[in-house]
């Protein structure tokens, strides 16, 4: 990808579909993302928004966040809903109940709603073949209700529900390859990304509402509370999941995979877990292992990318 | 505010916003080429051509380039202006018959084929002068400019020579609609890519992890621009504390 630096951020355009003034934490990744998105999607959407930090944050009545239509789901229909919208809208324009024209649902929902608790509809959506774009902001836990543990934490990881201790080594399995199950459903389009790096994200979206059948974009987002960071390294600690192999930005094009950004040489994952005190508890040893899973991981994606 | 009314629908708009403008706040699709908020309008491409009626005078206008007015009747739609439109994208399509925003623009207006000779395939350029606009009025840098007049015209560094203004951004890249403009980083090297000349520029690289992060002149550029300690950008900003 480009490495834009300066003056490119002043021509992304100025209205913002996600308003200012939400209650998400101070250094919030997320809401980042969301933002970005956001400017990449334009006017024209329906946003379909699970339960979750985005939920909570930006729609406390009577306020919100939201510019466009929004629709709040619960965790496990988000997919559902989109589906049911985008065929309501095929249905109503075929009829000529409504004038014909182009409008995207997007689905939104966060390593929760999308990995555990929205899965199977996800899968059905997906499945069917529906015409809509379904952002998973992956914070990697339950982050609203007070980071407990979900499939998407990876290992290690001390979370409420999974606390690292005497017994407990924190997180017990490894995270949940998500993208990898979107792109086994054979979807034109799947890829990762991260507002760390805001054009690719911008792109991906974009790309992602281009094309007609589903369309999965998997966002890293940082999340100072529930991964004990401090909140300015935010940007900084998206970039070290990058490059150091823990969260490869990548995309899948009708089941071609094309990595986004390949470093010379990985970064050693000790300088990404260091930042953060939800893995402080890690020996040297268990780092070594992570290191090694993650390494065996990436060299997988580059075979999957060659 | 100013009452007018697009494709029969009574709109009111902010006085000083342009037709296109007011049109888009209100889902009106009219296709463009050369617009972007970020710099001045221009009129380049000629697409949003509308017709506009006042006083029972109807006339064609750029959209982009005139403003709302009370009163104001528009069309966007009509068999006219269908007929300039394909007739531009037609024109279009022969200069550039591979770029993907012509031939996405021409599929989305039901033109299949242009019946004008193609004379140079490969040319991915409009003609659109956002490179150039934004050059000038975001980055402040001027470092190409359109040069030679009819059918000679392109964008061009200055001369044909060298461009000692330009500070390696890629903002001209970022913008391009057809990626007539590449920007790619190999190696140590920045290569900024036009239609007639390549541009070359030095990465910095970063002592201790080693990568190439940014281009050395833009980081000159920084430290005069903002007057600041050359000292910042010894190391990339991940390895710095």
């Amino acid at each position: 990808m480009p490495n834009y630096t300066i003056f490119v951020p002043r021509l992304l355009t100025k209205r913002e579909n996600f308003a200012p003034g939400h209650r998400a934490c101070i250094g919030c990744g997320e809401a980042l993302a969301v933002r970005l998105a956001c400017k990449a999607m334009g006017q024209n959407i329906i946003v379909v928004n699970a339960t979750g930090c985005m939920e909570i944050v930006a729609s406390q009545l009577p306020y919100t966040s939201w510019r466009v239509p929004w629709i709040h789901t619960l965790f496990e229909n988000t997919a559902a809903v989109a589906s049911g919208i985008e065929a309501g809208l095929k249905v109503m324009m075929r009829k000529r109940r409504m004038a014909t024209q182009e409008i995207n649902v997007v689905a939104m929902a966060g390593d929760g709603g999308t990995a555990d608790i929205g899965i199977q509809a996800l899968s059905g959506a997906m499945e069917r073949g529906h015409d809509f774009l379904y952002l998973c902001f992956d914070n990697e836990a339950y982050m609203n209700t007070g980071i407990q543990r979900s499939s998407a934490t990876p290992f290690g990881a001390s979370t409420t529900t999974s606390p690292a201790g005497k017994v407990s080594i924190g997180q017990f399995s490894w995270k949940k390859d998500m993208p990898a199950i979107a792109a086994a459903h054979n979807i034109p389009y799947v890829a990762t990304a991260c507002p760390s790096y805001p054009f690719d994200l911008i792109e991906k979206v974009k790309k992602g509402l281009k094309v007609k059948g589903p369309a999965y974009v998997h966002i890293l987002s940082v999340c100072p509370t529930g991964w004990r960071c401090a909140t300015e390294l935010t940007i900084k600690i998206g970039r070290l999941a990058v490059e150091t192999g823990i969260f490869p930005l990548y995309e899948v094009e009708n089941g071609r995979y094309k990595m986004s950004l390949k470093p010379d040489k990985l970064r050693p994952v000790n300088e990404y877990m260091k930042l953060q005190r939800r893995f402080r508890h890690l020996s040297e040893k268990t780092i070594k292992q992570i290191g090694q899973r993650v390494g065996e991981e990436y060299g997988k994606l580059l075979e999957k990318a060659a | 505010m100013v009452t007018l009314t697009i494709d029969g629908q009574r709109i009111q708009a902010e006085e000083g916003t342009t037709l296109l403008e007011a049109a888009r706040d209100h889902n009106i699709y009219i296709p463009t080429l050369c617009v972007n908020e970020a710099v001045s309008p221009y009129g380049a491409c000629r697409l949003c051509l509308v017709e506009v009626t006042k006083k029972e005078r109807q006339r064609l206008v750029a959209s982009c380039l005139y403003f709302v007015e009370e009163g104001l009747i528009v069309r966007t739609d009509s068999e006219r202006i269908a007929l300039i439109r394909g007739m531009i994208i037609e024109l279009l399509l022969a200069r550039c018959p591979k770029a993907g925003e012509v031939q996405e623009l021409a599929k989305r207006l039901g033109v299949r084929e242009s019946r004008f000779r193609v004379e140079d395939e490969n040319n991915l350029c409009v003609l659109c002068a956002l490179c150039t606009r934004v050059c000038q009025e975001v980055v402040g840098q001027s470092a190409i400019s359109l040069v030679n007049p009819g059918t000679d015209r392109e964008v061009a560094i200055p001369f044909y020579d060298n461009s000692d203004a330009c500070i390696a951004c890629g903002s001209c890249a970022y913008i391009c609609p057809t990626e007539a403009i590449k920007l790619e980083d190999v190696g140590d090297t920045r290569i900024i890519t036009m239609p007639n000349c390549r541009l070359e520029f030095k990465l910095k690289q970063c002592p201790k992890c080693g990568t190439y992060w940014a281009p050395e002149k833009q980081l000159e550029y920084m430290i005069k621009k903002a007057n600041i300690s050359p000292k910042v950008f010894d190391l990339c900003p991940d390895c710095r504390e």
